[in-house]
This record gives C-alpha cells, structure tokens and sequence, in this order.
C-alpha cells in the first residue's frame, strides 16, 4: 500500500511539473537567450547575460576560455524583454567603468522599460538599476556607447509620443528614435526625440562619426508604411542630422520585422551598413557603404541567398580593417560566414565559415581588442564562443 | 493487480486533466510532414500568426468569422512566434477570435530556422502569413495580413473544381 501512495505521489508530481511546465511559470515565458561582450582597455573580457529573469555580467582574463563567477546587475526578479531583437547590452568607459544596459516588459502588450546600471568598482558590484529616462510610457531596443571623447550616449525606441497622438486622437505609426547623453557619473541626462515614426521592434545599429557625433541606423517607416533603413548622424551632442536613406528596398508592410541593421564607421570617416529587408526590390541580406555621413550609399551587395535564411548581420572597423558576419542555414547547420576588406569596403574576402552549430542560436556579434577582432556567439549546444578572426582571410 | 488498477485509473484522470485544457499541438521537427500528409487531397488554408505580431492579432478575428461563414473552409492555425509562447495565452487569444474549435500548432522550439526551413525556406519568419494548398498540392501564399476575398474566391475555385 505504501508502495501504491509513493507510485501516486511519483505520477502526480511529475505530471504537475509538466502541467506547470506548459501552463505557469516558470517554463511558459519565453526567456532571454543572449550574450553581449565588450574588452576593458586593461584587456579583460566582459559579457553579459541574461539568467531566466536576472542579468548578469561575467569576466574572463583568458579570452572567454574561462569566466568568473556571475555577478548580478539585478537584485531582484524582473520579466526581461525576450524579444529576438532585444538585448542586455555592456559600454566600457575609458577609466574602465562599465555601464550596463537592458529592456523589461512593463506588462503583456510589449511595453518596455530601459534600465541601466553602473559599476566604478571593476565588476564587483553595481548600482541598483535605474530607468534611462523617467518617461514611463513604453522604450525598447535600447543600447549605448562611449564616444571618442570617453562620454556615454543611450540611444532607444520610445513610445510616449504615440500615447500623446492617441490622447489627441491622430495616428501615430511606429515608435521615436529618442537619446540621452550621460550626465556627470551619476546617469543620465533628459532624453530627447531624434525622429519620430520609425519602425518599433528593430534593433539599432551604433557607431561614432566623432566626439559628440553618434551615428544610429535604424529601421524607418518612409512613407507608404515603407519599412527601408536610414542613418542619422549627430551635428554635434544635442543636434541630430537628417534621415539618410540607405536603400531603397521598398519593402512595404504593416508589421514588426525584427530584423534590425548594423553600422560602422571606418577611420576614413566612410559608413558601412548591414541590413536584412524583404522588400519588393530586394529580398534577402544586404551591404552598402557611403564615403561619408552625407555621402549617398552603394548599391546594395546581396550577402548569400535568400533561401538560406541570412539573417542577423554585424559590422565592425578595428583600424584600417572591416568586418562582417552574419548567420545563414542550409537545413541543417546555422553557420557564421565571415568577411573582410581592407579597402574601406569597396572589396571584400571571399565569405567563410567561422563557427557552426545545430541549434538555437544568439545573434553572431564582433568584438575587438588592441590586437584582433572575435566572433562573440553564444548557442545553445556549444555555449559561449569567442573565436578570432584573422585580419587576412 | 489491485495497485496497476488503481494506478491506471489514476493515469487515465490526470490524461484526462491535461487534455482538457486544449492548448496548440507542439509544432516540432517533422510537424509539417504529418501536417501536409493529414490534409492530402483536400483545399487547405494555413495561416501563420503570433502572439507578438501585432497585426497578427487585429486580423484573427477576420479569421474567426470566416471560418464561421464558410464550411467549406478547412483551415489550419500555426502560431509562429521567433520565442515559443505560453500556450494558454494561444488558446485564449484564438479562443476570443472564435477559433478555439480550428485545428491550431504553435512553435514549441526554440531553434526557428529549421521549423521555418521545413515549410518554406524562403520564409524570414514574417507574420502574418497565409499558405494556401488545393487538392493537387498546389500552394499559393499570402504573406502579411490576407485579403480574405482572395480567399473566399480560392475556396470558391476549390468547389467548382471537385
């Protein structure tokens, strides 16, 4: 008999376990899958990461061969914004503060909250995470940088000028491109509208054009509900340029692709932009470059073919070189193809293959060092890889 | 004999309790295969959607009373969200668009690429989307929200060809 009751208790708790599994938490919220890295200028590996509903930051002194303990940047649980183009995001400022950044849900329509958190004590701890602006209404997508001149800018999607349109009762497509600069070490200053109406769910692309010269490429909505890419580039830390276009995709819809682009600005001052669009004059994943902020952009270069799914592209100029990544599937394997120019990007290494994997996948990002540009690639079979790329294919 | 008895009564109610909550079937590896071969020979209409897809949420009603017009409508549901979602938020949201009866999938695994590969490795993921397939295996897509009078006049080919 006691036997039976062991077996009952046995059959019972398992299958709650899998009834919770399907039907609360935890299991049924989607989770954060994601690694983001950045190097110290002492050298040190940063990453950070998501853990179910904390964020931690991790350090490596060997290349990502071994890493310290997790320390966590959030005291408390928080619902993590697991969107496929969201991400918890690390700046380093050139006195080696760390600035972390990254995006929850305010509730189920996707509403999100920016937060960050400092560390002046090289990881060991951080401030308690504070919102980047004090407007509650809805930011998303948001990610930071340090100038040239060793000052942080945030830059994010920002949705309270949609709840103003809707009090007004006027149509507000998409989100506003909104910024803050870093004020003094405590935070940050008050946020500012770039531009408004662009698309909402898309990550953003960050590069320098100089101090006090941010360059965000992001996904606009022109008109027609176009969803095409474009560029603006900072006058100077409160004046943001114009919207340049960097390709006329046409892709024409009413909805979230998720697909957000990458820029970088190479030394000669030349832009280089990576998108993925599946617009009517172009399907698949893109590269165009322009000689400058107001220069106009090549014509796009396909990277691989649409029916391998590219996806997911990131540029970056350490020196006078330029790299590429991107991910693509066979049906198989999700591979990381990699390419090079040393020619400001009019020429480019035939595209290889630099890591692999078999299942999920976190988008393939690019780090540099004084010495060598990685591969940063977090996957669900090989865990964290740091992989260096040559300079020369 | 007394305890494997009691033991599957004791299965056959929990079975029972966990069917009742009528979630989405996990759309796996190999779904589509079993998917495509179930509704061989017969028009169908799929319609991917998501949860996060916000134009996907507006349409499904449209959905709902389509499928409540036309009996000839032999429609498919397969919630393709980029991260699997809760399916008792799935079942409630089509439940609310009227469509908690439709044969319904939801994408169960996190590895998207290959789910997306094996029904149409052109397809970057984006929703809505609308698959139409007649009885000779011929398919026809609808990518973003579907203008439902095209598919009425494909359902009402569909009849005039049987």
């Amino acid at each position: 008999m006691r036997q039976l009751f062991l077996l009952a208790a046995v059959v019972l708790l398992t299958s709650t376990a899998a009834a919770q599994h399907q039907h609360g938490k935890p299991g049924s919220t989607p989770e954060a899958f994601t690694a983001a890295p950045a190097f110290g200028p002492d050298g040190t590996l940063w990453l950070v990461r998501p853990m179910v509903d904390r964020i931690a930051v991790l350090r490596s002194a060997d290349l990502g061969k071994t890493f310290s303990a997790p320390v966590m940047v959030t005291p408390e649980p928080m619902n993590l914004d697991w969107g496929p183009d969201a991400r918890a995001r690390i700046a380093i400022d050139p006195k080696g503060g760390l600035v972390v950044t990254f995006g929850v849900f305010q509730d189920k329509n996707f509403n999100g909250r920016a937060y960050f958190a400092r560390s002046s004590d090289n990881g060991a701890s951080f401030t308690r995470p504070r919102p980047i602006t004090a407007d509650a209404t809805s930011q998303r997508f948001e990610i930071a940088g340090v100038d040239p001149a060793g000052r942080v800018f945030a830059a994010w999607l920002d949705k309270r000028n949609v709840a103003r349109a809707r009090a007004a009762r006027r149509a507000y497509p998409g989100a506003a491109l909104a910024y803050a600069w870093e004020d003094g070490d405590a935070g940050f200053g008050d946020a500012s509208i770039a531009l408004d109406n662009t698309c909402e769910c898309c990550r953003l692309g960050l590069a320098f054009a100089g101090a006090g010269r941010p360059a965000v490429a992001f996904r606009n909505i022109f008109p027609g509900s176009v969803r095409d890419h474009g560029v603006i580039t900072f006058r100077d830390p409160t004046t943001p340029g114009p919207v340049r276009r960097v390709s006329v995709d046409n892709w024409k819809i009413e909805a979230c692709p998720h697909h957000g682009p990458s820029i970088a600005i190479a030394p000669d001052g030349s832009y280089h932009v990576a998108w993925f669009t599946d617009g009517a004059v172009r399907k698949g994943l893109f590269y165009a470059r322009a000689d400058s902020a107001d220069a106009p952009y090549s014509q796009p270069r396909a990277l691989s073919a649409a029916n391998r799914q590219p996806a997911r592209p990131y540029l970056l100029a350490n020196g006078p070189a330029l790299h590429l990544v991107w991910k693509e599937f066979d049906g198989t394997k999700v591979a990381v193809r990699w390419q090079v120019s040393h020619d400001s990007g009019r020429q480019w290494s035939t595209a290889r293959t630099v890591a692999e994997t078999e299942d999920a996948s976190d988008h393939p990002l690019l780090v540099a060092d004084k010495q060598r540009t990685y591969l940063s690639w977090l996957t669900e079979i090989e865990g964290y890889r740091l992989v260096p790329l040559g300079d020369q294919p | 004999m007394r305890l494997s008895l009691l033991l599957a009564a004791l299965l056959s109610v929990v079975s029972l309790w966990t069917a009742a909550a009528a979630d989405p079937q996990p759309f796996e590896r190999g779904s589509w295969a079993k998917l495509r071969e179930a509704h061989a020979g017969q028009p169908t209409v799929i319609h991917f959607w998501g949860l996060t897809c916000a134009p996907c949420l507006v349409e499904l009603p449209h959905w709902g009373e389509l499928q409540a017009e036309r009996p000839d409508l032999r429609l498919v549901l397969i919630a393709a969200d980029p991260l699997p979602q809760d399916p008792e938020r799935l079942s409630a949201t089509l439940a609310k668009a009227g469509l908690d009866k439709t044969e319904s999938w939801s994408f169960t695994d996190r590895f998207y690429e290959r789910l997306r590969y094996g029904i149409d490795p052109a397809w970057a993921g984006e929703l809505p989307r609308t698959v139409m397939i007649d009885r000779g295996g011929k398919v026809t897509v609808l990518p973003g929200v579907a203008d439902l009078a095209e598919v009425r006049q494909w359902l009402d080919a569909q009849s005039k060809s049987h």
